[in-house]
């Protein structure tokens, strides 16, 4: 038991070394996230953060720290936490091999944090850069998981309202 | 809009005469669109030039798993001969050097490990016995330095190994890290650059600040560190007790006229329009200076990549990199005007229509300045491209 408990001690340890994400959640890397979410099915949501940065920061303790939307994402996604800055390698779905921080050229990415929906086979769905609140994560599943992005852009889907 | 780019482009028509180009040429015999070459390394150390021989180093998976190889193109040459492989085992982030009169070393990460070898010729020679990655090479005539990243309990910590060189074999003759306390946090990306008084200038992105930030440290020997300092004279900190400071990545060095060292780095200081490129100058004294910003007003607010710099004893000095200002990814340079980086200058054939990124280069001896550079098309696979230029 006390073996299981230090193993455990470790990997939170390795994990908070690496970047911040929202604590309590069960986010993993990307190549264990695709694996998990083509296993379930259930679509992806990226986390593209960053080492240190306020806002992801911000976002965590003012959003992230909802129990109900912790639930809703716990429950219906693959949680998926990309480090901006690492070098960490990850595995395209095209079979491409690059790091994390290639992602962010690879997604445009100009600021973190940075909210990518996926499919379950890793197609992106739609991202979105910067703060938002609880309310907006709840906009975005419906978008998502009503599968409204077939048919509509998230604008559209919301109305005009970013 | 389309007057206003005609316009730019006329504006910017002097700037684009600096440099007079050869064609492009590709570099890889192998392409696919399920090939994905990259030119990714410490340092940005992807070509060299030994004598009149041009050598390209890269990873693709055209094999089904992630290997190295290295290229030759001598100057009479038409073409790049057929690639030659560097490994065994899953390999990453190759490096490349010039000794002189068409030899080179190569360094990569195989199997968890570094290694180099001498080319043509030379054996394999494995530099770490523990878990070790991101290696950059730099060498002044047989003197030979290679810096990485090694496993030192959680983290990873920035190692130096001075090589020797007997004919066509590499012998380790000192490794040390460049602290000797174990890291804090993460370690890695080092670049190195050997100055004309034979120090040596170590540079990496550090993470003990809790945010990702450039630290530098100086050797006048290669025998024993300076404590490391920042290259980034922009101090942040968390804000309203929230984050720990902005992010800068990816230093890359070179040495510069008699005895300096100019660096640049992705900063993320301007949070809002992604990464730009800032460099720094020691000028002899070793202790960098002031930053200045590298790109000018119209790649402020975009998103710079792969920054490099090259620079020659004569005191020419090139910053390259890429950013998608035209609306996709080109590759850029702009030449250090002594006070400032001059106009940025789209390299040709590096520029246009489709993607063009993750430059590397090296100016020779004769200040014609090679850059190699990622050509990518999603259907017919990815080219390595490679041009020369010559100041007019």
């Amino acid at each position: 038991m006390k073996k299981y408990l230090l193993w455990i001690g470790l990997l939170f340890a390795a994990a908070t070394a690496w970047a911040d994400p929202p604590p309590g959640y069960p986010f993993v890397d990307y190549n264990a996230g695709l694996a998990a979410a083509r296993a379930s099915g259930k679509p992806i949501f990226l986390y593209f953060g960053r080492y240190g940065c306020a806002w992801c920061d911000h976002t965590n303790k003012k959003t992230f720290s909802d129990p109900a939307l912790k639930k809703l994402y716990s429950d219906h996604y693959v949680l998926v936490y990309v480090d901006s800055e690492s070098g960490r390698r990850v595995t395209l779905p095209s079979g491409e091999r690059i790091t994390e921080a290639e992602l962010g050229v690879r997604l445009n990415a100009f600021a973190t944090p940075l909210f990518v929906y996926l499919t379950p086979a890793g197609e992106k769905i739609v991202q979105i850069p910067g703060f938002k609140t609880v309310q907006d994560f709840r906009d975005y599943d419906r978008y998502v998981r009503g599968g409204h992005y077939k048919q509509q852009t998230l604008l559209e889907f919301l109305g005009g309202k970013s | 809009m389309r007057t206003l780019a005609l316009l730019l482009a006329v504006l910017a028509w002097p700037a684009q005469g600096a440099w007079q180009w050869s064609a492009p040429l590709t570099v890889n015999s192998v392409q696919g669109a399920a090939i994905f070459p990259h030119l990714e390394s410490a340092n940005r150390r992807g070509v060299a030039v030994s004598g009149d021989t041009v050598g390209v180093v890269w990873e693709d998976n055209r094999s089904g798993s992630p290997q190295c190889y290295l290229a030759t193109k001598s100057a009479a040459a038409a073409n790049f001969q057929q690639e030659i492989r560097l490994s065994q085992s899953d390999c990453y982030e190759p490096v490349v050097i010039a000794l002189g009169a068409g030899r080179f070393v190569a360094a990569w990460e195989e199997a968890g490990k570094v290694h180099a070898r001498v080319l043509p010729g030379g054996a394999t020679l494995k530099l770490s016995d523990i878990e070790a990655a991101q290696i950059t090479l730099a060498a002044d005539g047989d003197t030979i330095y290679a810096a990485w990243a090694e496993q030192a309990g959680r983290f990873r910590r920035i190692v130096v190994a001075r090589l020797m060189l007997k004919a066509d074999e590499l012998d380790v003759k000192t490794v040390q890290p460049v602290e000797a306390a174990m890291p804090s946090d993460e370690q890695g990306w080092p670049a190195l650059a050997l100055a004309g008084d034979g120090s040596v200038t170590v540079a990496w992105e550090d993470r003990r600040n809790r945010h990702t930030v450039p630290m530098v440290s100086h050797s006048p020997d290669g025998s024993g560190f300076a404590a490391p300092e920042r290259l980034t004279d922009h101090m942040s900190g968390s804000v309203d007790g929230l984050g720990a400071g902005t992010g800068a990545m990816r230093p890359a060095l070179a040495a510069w006229g008699e005895q300096g060292i100019a660096a640049v780095w992705l900063d993320k200081r301007d949070f809002l329009s992604g990464y730009d490129v800032y460099a720094a100058f020691d000028t002899g004294t070793r202790r960098f200076g002031k930053n200045v910003g590298v790109q000018d007003s119209f790649g402020d607010n975009m998103a710079q990549w792969h920054a490099l710099i090259v620079g020659a004893a004569d005191g020419s000095l090139v910053a390259l990199w890429d950013d998608a200002r035209d609306g996709t990814p080109d590759v850029w340079l702009s030449d250090w005007e002594g006070e400032a980086f001059g106009d940025n200058v789209a390299v040709p054939g590096a520029a246009g229509p489709g993607q063009q990124s993750d430059p590397v280069a090296t100016l020779d001896a004769a200040g014609s300045l090679h850059v190699v550079w990622l050509d990518r098309d999603e259907a017919a696979g990815t080219r390595i491209r490679y041009a020369r230029a010559k100041r007019k």
